[in-house]
C-alpha cells in the first residue's frame, strides 16, 4: 500500500507541471500577439520622452489596420505633419517642410524616433516571434499583483535586434506586463512595463507604457494612448499617398 | 652696352639706401613668397602622409557595396576570409591587414568619468599583431600600452580621451550591433592612449582587438576591410589593377588612397587654388612695392633723364640704362630675398609653427595635428629669384617710357 502511494505521488509530481503549464509558451506569444492586432484602430496619444534635460511631450494621431500596417502622424508643434508609415515590408518617413519622404532600411532603422528610448525597428518588429525566437515558459510571477506567465525567448536568428527576451504576460488577458530586453551577451538593455490598460470593445488594451533604456540613466519614454476606437472604417489606405496629404 | 651696364651699376652705388630700400622691398616680397610656398607645400605633403599612415593606407580592399554603404559602416557587407588573401598578399611582397570598422554608443559609468553619459562613436578593431605593418600607430602611444590579441581592451586617441575625460585604466561600454543587426554591450577597459598625428583620428580614435570584435559581433572570421601598404614609389593605380587581378572578382574591390580620400583631395585642390591667390597676392604687393620705389626713383631723377638726352643719349639708351639698374636692384633684392627665404624655411622646415590651439577643435581639412612644416622647393626658389629680377626690369619700364615723352626743356625744368 505504502509503495502504491509513493508511485502515486511520482507519478503525480510528473504530471502537475504539464499540468499547471498546459498552455505552451509558442501558444502565450501567439495570443499576446494576437490581442495587440485589431481589424482596424484609430489612435490619439502622446510620447512623452524623458531625459537629464527634462521632459519632451510630442502627441501623434495613429491608425492600424490587421497587425503589420499603420500610420502615424505626429500633431506637435515641432514635429507636425512628420508621419511614419509601416506597411508589410517597409518603413517610411516623411518630413513635410523639406518635402522628403525616406525609405527607412539599415542601420538607419536602428535610429532612435525623436530622441526617444524606441528606435524605428522597434516599430517594424513584432513580425513571427514564434519562428525567430526559441521560447521558454519559465513559470509564473506576479507583476504589479497580476498573475503573468514568465517567458525567456532566445533569438535563433541574429537578425533580430534583441537576442534575449523575458517576457510577463497576463494569464488571463495576454497582456504583457513587461518585458526586459537582453543584448547577445546577456547585458540588460531596455524594459518596458505596461502601466495602464482599459477594456475597449470588448479588448484589453494597453494605454500607458513606460520603455527604459538600461544603459543610460535617466531616460524613459512613456507611450500614452489617450483615445482609441477599434474596428472601425478608416479614411486611411496605407499607401505612400498617405504620407504627402 | 658695357657703357650703360657700367652707368646702371653707378647709379646703384651712388643711391645706396634707395637701392638698398627697394631691393629690401623685393628681398621681403620673395621671402614671403618661399615662405608661404614651403609651409603650404609643407602641409599637404604631411597632410597625405598621415592620410596613408593613420587612415586610408595606400590602398584597401572592400565589398562591392561597402564604399555606398560606408556611412552606415554595415557588417553584412565584408570580407568572409580576409587572412587567405592578405596570405596571398603576403607571398606577393605586399604587407596587408584586416580591419573592422563598425558604430556604435560609447556609454560613460559616473563612476569614472565623474558624470553618466553617452555618445556616438565609430570603433575599429585591428589586428593587434599585424596593423603595424600597414598603419604607424606603434610610435604614437602616449600613455599605458598597445592592445593584445582577444583582450576585452580599447586605445583612444589622445584628443578624444582628453574630450571625454579618459585615463588608462577607466572602463567604457560599447554598445553596439552585431553581424545580423542584434545589440551587443562590450565592457571595455581603456589600456592605452596614442597621440596620433592625424587630428582626424586622434579626435575620434576607438581601437579595439579585432579578435574580441569578431567573438561579441558574430563576424566568424569576417573583416570590413583589408588594408595595404605599398612602398612610396610605387603607381598606387598600377598596383591597384594588379591586386584587383590577383583578387579573381568575389565581390571584392580594391580602392587607392586617393579613390578614398577624394573629399580631402577636393579640399587641398581647391585649397591649391586659394594657396595659388594667397601666392599671386603676395607677388602683386612684392610688385606694387617695387614698381612704387621704381617710380619715385625715375621720376626724381627727370631733371638727370633730361641732361643726360640734352647729351646725345637716344631714348632706347636711356631706357636701357634705367632697366639695367632696375634689374640690378632686382638681382640685389632676389639675392636678398632668396637667403631670407632660406634662414626662413630653415625655421619652418625644423622647427614648424604650432597651430595647436587652432587645430584642436577646428577641421580646416589638413591632416596635420598641430605644427606646420615647411619643404625645400627649388623650383620656387629659383623662380622667385628670376621673377624679382623680371618684375624689377618690367615695372621700370613704363615710368622710364612716360618720363621720356616729355621733352628736353620740360625734364630740365622738373622739380
Amino acid at each position: 500500500m505504502k509503495y502504491k502511494i509513493i508511485v502515486i505521488l511520482i507519478f503525480l509530481s510528473l504530471i502537475i507541471p504539464i499540468t499547471v503549464f498546459s498552455i505552451t509558451g509558442e501558444e502565450i506569444i501567439r495570443k499576446a500577439d494576437a490581442i495587440q492586432a485589431f481589424d482596424t484602430s484609430e489612435a490619439y496619444g502622446e510620447i512623452r520622452v524623458k531625459d537629464r534635460f527634462g521632459v519632451k511631450v510630442s502627441t501623434f494621431k495613429s491608425w492600424t489596420r490587421g497587425k503589420y500596417e499603420s500610420l502615424l502622424e505626429f500633431t506637435s508643434l515641432a514635429e507636425r505633419g512628420q508621419k511614419i508609415l509601416r506597411t508589410e515590408d517597409e518603413l517610411y518617413l516623411f518630413y513635410p517642410d523639406a518635402e522628403e519622404l525616406i525609405r527607412m532600411q539599415g542601420s538607419m532603422l536602428r535610429q532612435s524616433m525623436l530622441g526617444s528610448d524606441i528606435s524605428y525597428e522597434d516599430m517594424t518588429g513584432g513580425k513571427d516571434r514564434v519562428s525567430q525566437y526559441d521560447i521558454v515558459l519559465e513559470g509564473e510571477e506576479k507583476v504589479n499583483g497580476i498573475d503573468c506567465y514568465v517567458l525567456t525567448m532566445t533569438a535563433r536568428v541574429r537578425t533580430v535586434p534583441y537576442p534575449k527576451e523575458k517576457v510577463w504576460i497576463d494569464k488571463e488577458t495576454f497582456i504583457v506586463w513587461k518585458a526586459e530586453y537582453y543584448t547577445k551577451s546577456g547585458r540588460l538593455l531596455k524594459e518596458m512595463e505596461t502601466l495602464r490598460v482599459e477594456e475597449i470593445g470588448g479588448r484589453m488594451i494597453a494605454m500607458e507604457s513606460r520603455i527604459s533604456d538600461k544603459m543610460k540613466t535617466d531616460t524613459e519614454t512613456i507611450m500614452v494612448i489617450n483615445n482609441i476606437k477599434i474596428n472601425i472604417p478608416l479614411s486611411v489606405d496605407f499607401s505612400l499617398d498617405d504620407l504627402s496629404w | 652696352m658695357k657703357f650703360l651696364i657700367s652707368l646702371a651699376f653707378k647709379n646703384l652705388t651712388r643711391y645706396k639706401r634707395r637701392t638698398l630700400i627697394t631691393a629690401g622691398a623685393i628681398a621681403i616680397g620673395l621671402m614671403m613668397y618661399i615662405f608661404v610656398d614651403s609651409m603650404l607645400q609643407g602641409a599637404e605633403i604631411e597632410s597625405v602622409r598621415n592620410l596613408n599612415w593613420f587612415e586610408t593606407a595606400s590602398a584597401r580592399i572592400l565589398d562591392d557595396d561597402y564604399w555606398e554603404s560606408r556611412f552606415q559602416k554595415p557588417l553584412d557587407l565584408n570580407i568572409p576570409d580576409p587572412d587567405k588573401i592578405i596570405n596571398t598578399l603576403n607571398v606577393n611582397g605586399i604587407a596587408a591587414t584586416k580591419r573592422m570598422v563598425f558604430s556604435g554608443d560609447l556609454i560613460l559609468n559616473s563612476q569614472d568619468f565623474g558624470e553618466d553619459g553617452n555618445m556616438a562613436i565609430t570603433v575599429t578593431a585591428v589586428d593587434p599583431e599585424r596593423d603595424f605593418e600597414v598603419f604607424e600607430f606603434g610610435r604614437t602611444l602616449s600613455e599605458g600600452r598597445f592592445l593584445k590579441p582577444g583582450e576585452d581592451a580599447v586605445l583612444l586617441g589622445s584628443w578624444f580621451a582628453e574630450d571625454i575625460g579618459a585615463k588608462v585604466g577607466y572602463w567604457i561600454t560599447i554598445v553596439t550591433r552585431g553581424n545580423g543587426g542584434f545589440y551587443e554591450a562590450m565592457d571595455l577597459e581603456i589600456v592605452g592612449i596614442v597621440n596620433c598625428p592625424n587630428p582626424n583620428v586622434n579626435r575620434s580614435l576607438v581601437m579595439m582587438p579585432f579578435g574580441t570584435a569578431d567573438e561579441y559581433l558574430a563576424m566568424d572570421g569576417a573583416a570590413t576591410e583589408i588594408n595595404i601598404k605599398l612602398p612610396d614609389n610605387a603607381d598606387v593605380d598600377l598596383e591597384v589593377v594588379k591586386i584587383q587581378n590577383m583578387l579573381n572578382g568575389n565581390n571584392l574591390t580594391v580602392m587607392s588612397w586617393e579613390a578614398m580620400a577624394v573629399d580631402y583631395l577636393a579640399i587641398a585642390e581647391s585649397k591649391r587654388g586659394g594657396s595659388g591667390m594667397i601666392m599671386f597676392l603676395i607677388f602683386l604687393i612684392a610688385a606694387v612695392g617695387i614698381s612704387n620705389t621704381m617710380l619715385m626713383a625715375i621720376f626724381e631723377r627727370i631733371r638727370e633723364l633730361g641732361m643726360m638726352r640734352s647729351m646725345g643719349m637716344s631714348d632706347k639708351e636711356i631706357r636701357m640704362a634705367f632697366m639695367l639698374e632696375a634689374a640690378g636692384i632686382g638681382l640685389i633684392g632676389s639675392i636678398m630675398g632668396i637667403t631670407l627665404g632660406a634662414l626662413a624655411n630653415i625655421f619652418i622646415i625644423y622647427v614648424g609653427i604650432d597651430y595647436g590651439f587652432l587645430l584642436r577643435d577646428m577641421d580646416i581639412g589638413y591632416r596635420i595635428q598641430a605644427i606646420f612644416r615647411g619643404v625645400w622647393n627649388p623650383g620656387t626658389i629659383v623662380s622667385a629669384f628670376f621673377a624679382g629680377i623680371v618684375i624689377s626690369t618690367l615695372v621700370a619700364y613704363f615710368p622710364t617710357k612716360r618720363a621720356l615723352k616729355m621733352d628736353i626743356p620740360s625734364c630740365l625744368r622738373h622739380q
